[in-house]
C-alpha cells in the first residue's frame, strides 16, 4: 500500500509539473483542448446549427453565449490521476498501456458530455451552470475515474490466472 | 456488484449531502478558514493582516494598499487591499466525502466521518491558502513574490492547480478508501487486488 501511494504521488506530481510547462502547454495541452472544443461542436451540430468552435471557445451564434475550455476543464487532470493510479498498481506494461488508453477515452467521453451540458446549462440558467461547473461536474468526473480504476482492478483480477498459465 | 451499488448510492445521496452542505453555508468552511488565518498570519505576517469569514467567503485583509492604481505597503497607501475567496470552491469536498461514506456499509460511520472531516479541513485550509497565493500573485505581483518565504510563481501556479482543482475531489476518495477497511466492499476490492497482484 505504501509502495502504491509513493508511486502514485510521484507520478501525479511529475505529470502535473510536466503539464504546467509552457512547451507542453503549447505543443500538447492547448491543441488538445482545441480538439475537445471541435469535437464537442461536431457532436452538437447535427442537432443545433447555431454552435461554432473558435479555438478553445464554444459559442452560440444566436445568443452569443460562449464557454471557454480552460485548464481543469479539459479532463487532463482527471486523466493524470487515473494514469498515476494505473502506473502505481502492479501489472504488465501491456496491461497498463491498454488501461491508460481505454481509461483516457472513457474519461474524455464523459468530459465531452460535461462540456456540452455546461454549454446549454449556461444559456438556460447561470446559477445552475455555476453549480454544475464548480461543484458537481468535478465530483462526477472523479467518480468516473474511480469507476474506471475499479473496472481495471476487476479486469486484472480476471486476467491474472490466465497470465500465470502462459 | 458492490462497487456498482456504491456508485449508484453515492449518486443518489449527492443531492442530499450537497443540499445540506449548501444550506449550512459557512459552517463547514469555518474551521478551515480559522486554520488558514493562523497559518498565514504566522508564516506571512508582512503579507496578511487577518483572514475571516464573510458569509461563505473568506475575506483576507492584506498588508498592501492601493493608491492611484499602484500597489503599495498599506501604511503608505492609507488603505488595505482585501481579497474575497469563495470557500465553496474547496468545501464541496465535504459533501462529496459525505456521500461516499454514507453509501458504504462501514462501521462507526459517524466517528469515521468526524475523522475525515478533520483531515478535509486541513486540506481545505491549504487549498484556501493556495487560492490566496494565486490571487496575491495576480493582484500584487512583484512585491508579493519578493517577500520572504513566498515560493516562485511557477510553484504557486502548481500548488493552486493541485490543491484547488484536484484535491477537493481526490482527498475524499482517498479518505473514503482508507476508512473502507473491514467493509464488504473492501473485502471484494482486496480480493481483486490480491488476484491482480498474482498472490491469489
Amino acid at each position: 500500500m505504501l509502495r502504491f501511494l509513493l508511486i502514485f504521488i510521484g507520478v501525479l506530481v511529475t505529470l502535473f509539473g510536466l503539464e504546467m510547462l509552457n512547451p507542453v502547454q503549447n505543443a500538447v495541452i492547448q491543441p488538445f483542448t482545441g480538439l475537445l472544443a471541435s469535437l464537442s461542436t461536431a457532436l452538437i451540430l447535427p442537432f443545433d446549427q447555431d454552435v461554432i468552435a473558435q479555438g478553445r471557445v464554444l459559442r452560440d451564434a444566436t445568443s452569443g453565449f460562449a464557454v471557454s475550455i480552460e485548464s481543469g476543464c479539459n479532463g487532463v487532470e482527471a486523466a493524470i490521476v487515473l494514469i498515476a493510479g494505473i502506473a502505481a498498481f502492479p501489472a504488465t506494461l501491456n496491461q497498463k498501456c491498454v488501461a491508460i488508453v481505454a481509461g483516457f477515452l472513457f474519461v474524455q467521453a464523459l468530459n465531452i458530455v460535461r462540456i456540452i451540458s455546461l454549454f446549454y446549462l449556461g444559456q438556460w440558467n447561470y446559477t445552475v451552470f455555476e453549480w454544475f461547473h464548480l461543484y458537481l461536474w468535478p465530483v462526477l468526473i472523479m467518480l468516473d475515474v474511480l469507476v474506471v480504476f475499479a473496472i481495471y482492478l476487476h479486469w486484472l483480477g480476471k486476467n491474472a490466472p490466465a497470465a500465470e498459465a502462459t | 456488484m458492490l462497487m456498482r451499488r456504491q456508485i449508484v448510492l453515492t449518486l443518489a445521496l449527492m443531492p442530499i449531502t450537497f443540499g445540506l452542505w449548501y444550506a449550512a453555508g459557512p459552517l463547514f468552511a469555518a474551521p478551515a478558514v480559522w486554520l488558514c488565518d493562523i497559518a498565514l498570519g504566522h508564516l506571512y505576517p508582512t503579507l496578511v493582516d487577518t483572514a475571516g469569514l464573510l458569509g461563505a467567503e473568506l475575506q483576507l485583509t492584506t498588508q498592501f494598499g492601493e493608491s492611484a492604481g499602484q500597489i503599495l505597503p498599506a501604511k503608505e497607501a492609507g488603505n488595505q487591499v482585501a481579497l474575497e475567496i469563495n470557500t465553496r470552491l474547496v468545501s464541496y469536498s465535504i459533501a462529496f466525502y459525505g456521500a461516499l461514506l454514507l453509501a458504504s456499509n462501514v462501521q462507526d460511520s459517524l466517528y469515521k466521518f468526524c475523522t475525515g472531516l478533520f483531515w478535509l479541513w486541513l486540506i481545505m485550509a491549504i487549498g484556501l491558502a493556495s487560492i490566496a497565493g494565486k490571487d496575491l500573485l495576480l493582484l500584487v505581483g512583484e512585491p508579493f513574490l519578493s517577500t520572504e518565504l513566498v515560493p516562485p510563481a511557477d510553484v504557486i501556479a502548481l500548488t493552486y492547480q493541485f490543491n484547488v482543482l484536484l484535491m477537493p475531489t481526490l482527498a475524499p476518495v482517498f479518505l473514503w478508501f482508507w476508512q473502507l477497511q473491514g467493509s464488504p466492499l473492501w473485502e471484494q476490492l482486496a480480493a481483486d487486488i490480491s488476484r491482480a497482484s498474482g498472490r491469489a
